[in-house]
Order: C-alpha cells, then sequence, then structure tokens
C-alpha cells in the first residue's frame, strides 16, 4: 500500500498537521492555499451528501477515488479531522482502522496527552508525534 | 498493527495510586488558597485549570470509549455518569432532577472523591473545594460542541447530605465554516 | 441493492437532467405535551432539528406541519411564527410532523454544481500527476458514482452502499443520452434534457439492471 500524504483538521478548519511521504502531483498553490482548498473540500462534500442523502440524515463521509489515488476521511466527535491518500488498491474498511489509531494511538498518545503541545494552537509542534507517526505508516507500507 | 494495539492498551491499564492524586490536588488547591485568598477567585481558577483539562480529556476519552454521537442531552449526562465518572474517578454519580424540558440536571453523589479527607477551613466555607470537575465537564463537552453551564449547588464538605453538581445545556455549537463560505 | 438517483451535469456544471428513484419519506409524526424538548435551528427550508431526538425524530429532519397542518419554513400556514407557537403552553397537546426533505429543484442546481467543484478540487488537489477528479465516492448512506465524458459531460449514480456493476450502467445511461437526447433534433444543446424517449428508455434501463444487480447477490 502506498500512502501519499496526511493532513489533520482542528475543530476550526486550521490545519494542525501535514506530513508527506509521495506526492508527484503538485496543487499549483502555496501550503496555506492547498490547506484552506482542502477544507473548503472537505466542508462542501459534508454538506453535499447531507443533502443529497435520500434516506440517511447523519450521512458521514467515508472516502472517493480519483482515477490515481483514494482520498480517505475520518472524523472523530470532537470535530478533528484525518485525512490519509493512498493508492487505489488499499481496502477503505483497513484505511478506516488506521485512521482511527492514528487518532487513539498517536494523537491523543502523543499530542494530547503532552502538556507542551497547545491542543488550541495553530500547529502540532511534536517531533516525538512526526517520529512514531513515520514508523506506523513506514510499518504499514511493508505490510 | 496487532502488536501496537497491544502495547497501547496496556499503557491504558497502568494506574496512579490515588493518594498521590488526592495529594496533589489537595496541595494544588492549597496553593491556590494561599495565592487567592478570595474564594470566588479561587473558585475561578479551578474551574479554569479543569476547562484545560477537560479539552485534553474529551479526546482521550473519546479514543478509550468509541461512542455513537449523543443525539439528546439525557443521553449524554448518562454517559458522563456511566462511563466519564465512572471510568476517571471510580464511582457513578445519579443523574436526577431534570427540568421538565430535559435542558438541565444534576449529578448526585453520597461522597466528594476529591475530597475524602478534607476539612474546609471556616474562614474558606465558600470554596467549592472540588470546582475543577466544572471545568472538566464544561471543556470536555465544548469539545463534543455542546455549550453547558456546570456548577455546584451542594457539597458534603459545607455540611450539606449530598453533593449535588448542576449541568444545564445552553446551546449545541455548530461546525465552523470555512472563511468566505457562509 | 438499489439506484437511489441519476443526475447529469454539463460542461459549464449546470444540471440538465435528473431522476430520484428512491422511494418518498412521510416522517414521523408525533404528540408533544408541554415543555418542547427538541432544539430547531432555522435553515433556508425550515427548521431542523439541531438536537434533542426522540420517537424517531433525527437530527436534520425538517418541521413540515403542526395539528397536521403544514408549514412553510418557520411559518404557521396563518402566518404566525412556529417557535412563538410552541412555546405558549396553551397550545399543547400538539401534534408535529417530522420529515427528511428531498432537495428541490433549486438545491438540486446548486448542488450539481456543488460537486462540480469538488469535483475539480479533488484533481486539484490530488497527490499524483494528471489524476481525474471523483470518480467514486462512498458514505454511509450511499455511494456515488461519477463518469466523466471525454467531452465534458459528468453522469452522477447514488446507489446503496456497495452497488456493484454501476460502472456498466453509467456507460449505458451515456449511450441513451447519446441516442435519445443528442440525436434528437429538437433538443438544444447543454440545455436541460426533455426527451420522453429518453426517460422511457432510462426507466427500463434501471429496471433491467436492478434485476441484474439484484440477481449477482
Amino acid at each position: 500500500m502506498t500512502v501519499y500524504n496526511i493532513y489533520i483538521f482542528n475543530c476550526d478548519g486550521q490545519c494542525i498537521y501535514y506530513w508527506q511521504w509521495e506526492r508527484s502531483g503538485d496543487s499549483n498553490v502555496s501550503q496555506v492555499e492547498e490547506f484552506k482548498l482542502m477544507y473548503g473540500m472537505i466542508f462542501s462534500i459534508k454538506s453535499l451528501i447531507n443533502r443529497l442523502s435520500p434516506i440517511d440524515v447523519d450521512n458521514q463521509f467515508g472516502s472517493f477515488a480519483t482515477n490515481k489515488n483514494r482520498l480517505h476521511f475520518y472524523e472523530t466527535q470532537s470535530k478533528l479531522k484525518f485525512i490519509l491518500n493512498t493508492d487505489l488498491q488499499a481496502d477503505t474498511g483497513k484505511v478506516h482502522e488506521i485512521l482511527k489509531e492514528i487518532y487513539t494511538g498517536y494523537y491523543v498518545q502523543y499530542v494530547v496527552k503532552n502538556p507542551f503541545c497547545d491542543i488550541k494552537g495553530v500547529s502540532i509542534e511534536s517531533s516525538l508525534f512526526t517520529k512514531k507517526l513515520n514508523c506506523f505508516i513506514s510499518s504499514l507500507s511493508i505490510a | 498493527m496487532a502488536r501496537l494495539k497491544a502495547s497501547y492498551s496496556e499503557a491504558f491499564t497502568k494506574k496512579v495510586g490515588t493518594e498521590l492524586f488526592l495529594l496533589t490536588y489537595g496541595s494544588l488547591v492549597a496553593q491556590l488558597i494561599q495565592d487567592y485568598e478570595d474564594n470566588d477567585e479561587i473558585n475561578t481558577q479551578l474551574d479554569k485549570m479543569g476547562y484545560n483539562i477537560g479539552l485534553r480529556l474529551a479526546d482521550d476519552f473519546l479514543a478509550r470509549y468509541p461512542q455513537t454521537k449523543c443525539v439528546e442531552f439525557r443521553e449524554t449526562a448518562d454517559v458522563i455518569a456511566k462511563f466519564g465518572f465512572k471510568n476517571y474517578l471510580g464511582f457513578v454519580p445519579v443523574v436526577d432532577k431534570w427540568n421538565p424540558s430535559d435542558r438541565s440536571c444534576s449529578l448526585f453523589f453520597d461522597h466528594n472523591p476529591l475530597a475524602e479527607f478534607v476539612e474546609l477551613p471556616p474562614e474558606h466555607a465558600s470554596l467549592w473545594y472540588a470546582n475543577i470537575l466544572c471545568g472538566v465537564l464544561r471543556g470536555a463537552l465544548e469539545v463534543v460542541h455542546l455549550e453547558v453551564e456546570v456548577k455546584f449547588l451542594q457539597d458534603v464538605l459545607r455540611g450539606d447530605d449530598k453533593t449535588e453538581l448542576y449541568i444545564r445545556f445552553i446551546r449545541k455549537i455548530e461546525d465552523t465554516v470555512p472563511p468566505g463560505e457562509d | 441493492m438499489t439506484i437511489l438517483a441519476l443526475y447529469v451535469i454539463n460542461r459549464a456544471g449546470s444540471l440538465i437532467f435528473d431522476h430520484d428513484f428512491s422511494p418518498s419519506n412521510m416522517g414521523v409524526e408525533v404528540t408533544f405535551t408541554y415543555p418542547f424538548e427538541i432544539i430547531l435551528k432555522e435553515e433556508p427550508n425550515g427548521l431542523v432539528v439541531s438536537f434533542g431526538c426522540r420517537d424517531g425524530i433525527k437530527i436534520g429532519h425538517v418541521l413540515v406541519s403542526i395539528n397536521g397542518v403544514p408549514v412553510s419554513g418557520c411559518h404557521m400556514s396563518d402566518g404566525g411564527d412556529v417557535r412563538e407557537f410552541l412555546s405558549r403552553p396553551e397550545n399543547y397537546p400538539v401534534s408535529v410532523r417530522f420529515s427528511k426533505l428531498k432537495p428541490n429543484v433549486n438545491e438540486r442546481i446548486m448542488l450539481s454544481s456543488m460537486f462540480n467543484t469538488i469535483y475539480h478540487m479533488a484533481s486539484q488537489l490530488s497527490p499524483e500527476k494528471k489524476s481525474t477528479g471523483i470518480q467514486e465516492m462512498e458514505t454511509s448512506a450511499f455511494t456515488l458514482h461519477c463518469l466523466q465524458t471525454l467531452s465534458g459531460l459528468k453522469f452522477i449514480y447514488l446507489s446503496e452502499p456497495k452497488t456493484q456493476g454501476v460502472d456498466v450502467l453509467l456507460k449505458k445511461t451515456y449511450e441513451l443520452y447519446v441516442d435519445f437526447a443528442l440525436k434528437n433534433p429538437f433538443y438544444n444543446l447543454e440545455m436541460p434534457v426533455r426527451c420522453e424517449l429518453f426517460d422511457k428508455n432510462l426507466m427500463l434501463l434501471i429496471e433491467q439492471s436492478e434485476k441484474v444487480i439484484s440477481g449477482n447477490f
């Protein structure tokens, strides 16, 4: 499985974390603009699918695929948004578990429980988080 | 991944002794009394600290006890009592005194877990010793987008029969809209 | 396993055809005593439940009628404000109907252009070069399948989650469009498709594919 990149947005729509492992495409805008664009897209998708849904009212966005990659989305009840881009072969159910694991096993452990990480801040400043996350992601690509 | 999960749950089961925790909290309140003197100010400070704890604790709670989203306030109060209090403080308070429109209720406990060995000095009779809990609940519920008012109405330390923690639902906070959209 | 809806969007992102295949929803009617516990918020399409669910009323449902009389937006049939009516104890017990509203024409047009924008954002934000936009999207309530033709048209099917074979259906629908709209001399390009033959053949196609799809399972 190829993992391209990860975005984490806080409840205010601020991109608090970005990391990339593989990436060839370029969005042609600055990183700040790209984060805004990404949040805007996710926000639009959420309101689109809630209105489109003929049955369910609380409709959850899971993932979408282009012809090159799949974007996976997981939102916690605290409105943190985790976005992971993978190749098309990745199993959506498995990646959903991986995103949950990033939240419970990495974000909560190394950011929330680190008293020096400002959780209301604009970005996650923790090299430990990055290090652990990198180990985790690289263990996935071997499997 | 299985290996990682195992080590993760192991980390959860580690417990810190109650005594150290009670002493830490006790000396914290004692220090505040020295620094501020005014009881209302101490209550505010405790609430503020609790709020900052709550903001973090909420994610820890959600990560540990995956819950479906609460759709009404009675359910929220139930989760707070049966999971929140149970797992972080080791007892389940009684949820009661609902107002007719289900917007507010009280949590009752027979004893105050933070205050097992505490006697309030007479000059600090208007101090809510465990006021940090108000802040914790307020912060944690804010994370799940519920704005609430939390306060103590009774405390065994003040000679009341029970300790009563009052929670009132104010509003649901809506999703943040990206700048430029409305 | 069912097809829920079809949307066709032209190059400019305007909706030129849509059809809803899902059954209509009557919602739930509940009798309330004072005070009214459900928290409503005002939205363009009416009063929407935001918190305090009970008896099958869910977050996102719209208040559609009071004591059997339909309300329009936040106003009662006599022009009074719904929330004010619900705040007065003398009006109780009151019977209120809530329902999930389907998007109306204007909303569907708006949602189509919104999807068009999202489609392009997805292509721009892809970590790979020369990526297309969204071809498939999974949500808890439905899966969206999108075929963008080389001419820039978008055919979009909403199906129940995990429905297979929708890509074939998309191609066939494109063929139908070419046959019964494009080849119809009275059809204006880029304009809404109003051709009876197209409708008829589409229904046939959906009926057939439902059989095939359910036959596979």
